[in-house]
């Protein structure tokens, strides 16, 4: 999975790069969401929480 | 002006990524990074993408106010939630007499720069929306961002092979890794020798 979202990452700075500014957003969207679940698993699975 | 603005998005990535590049030396020597750490390198490459989109767009056409809220504002939404991992893991060890995760550097522990790093990219980035151009402009030093970002680039490309070095085939990273899982998965690690006693055998 964090292998994935470094894939993302360094999918969305290649398509700024070459000027595809619109899949380069849903890349930066795809990989935030991504990162985002990441931690909720972290942080609820693995590493107890409660608020 | 716009050389300012030039380099000030330049300095953002630049910033950030001496940071990564610090945090990649640590892991070097031997400092292995948990799975909250990855969190928050992936954030800070986030952030840095929102300058670099910024640079990139200038260098086909005049970027103007549109384009500089779009790219800070990815930038503060990336830097909130790296906010809110560096914090949830100086929770986990603000209890006192918690010697923390990994080895202090300069003072504090990485997860507590990295707090200290989202808090600036959030402040910055205000501060850059604060001077929004009022017309359409074309950025100077397209040479110099363009090496910027593709150092930017340079620091993520490595961030994904280092993190599929600790992972390996697995989904995801265990709580307190101390190995690189990828060689296991290979049988490229050989075995290790037991560790010699320091005891005397008893006569």
């Amino acid at each position: 999975m964090d292998t994935l979202i470094f894939l993302l990452i360094v999918l969305t700075f290649v398509a700024m790069w070459r000027g595809k500014h619109r899949a380069a957003g849903v890349l930066f969207v795809l990989a935030l969401v991504a990162m985002l679940l990441l931690f909720r698993h972290h942080a609820t699975d693995t590493l107890p929480i409660s608020l | 002006m716009n050389a300012i603005r030039a380099i000030l998005a330049m300095f953002s990535i630049l910033a950030v990524c001496g940071v990564l590049l610090g945090a990649l030396v640590a892991q070097l020597r031997g400092d292995m990074p948990c799975p909250l750490c990855i969190l928050q390198r992936m954030a800070m490459l986030l952030c840095v993408a929102g300058p670099a989109w910024l640079l990139a767009r200038s260098w086909r056409r005049e970027v103007d106010a549109i384009d500089y809220a779009q790219c800070y504002g990815a930038s503060i939404i990336a830097a909130l939630a790296g906010a809110t991992m560096s914090g949830r893991q100086v929770l986990i060890h603000i209890a006192p007499g918690d010697p923390g995760y990994g080895e202090p550097m300069l003072g504090m522990h990485l997860y507590s720069w990295a707090f200290v790093v989202f808090a600036t990219v959030i402040l910055v980035s205000g501060l850059h929306m604060l001077a929004l151009p009022r017309r359409a402009e074309r950025l100077p030093l397209a040479g110099a961002s363009r090496a910027v970002v593709g150092l930017a680039i340079a620091i993520a490309a490595i961030n994904l092979v280092a993190v599929f070095l600790e992972e390996g085939f697995h989904a995801v990273l265990p709580d307190n890794p101390t190995e690189y899982r990828l060689l296991d998965d290979l049988g490229l690690r050989s075995e290790e020798a037991p560790p010699a006693s320091s005891e005397t055998p008893a006569p």
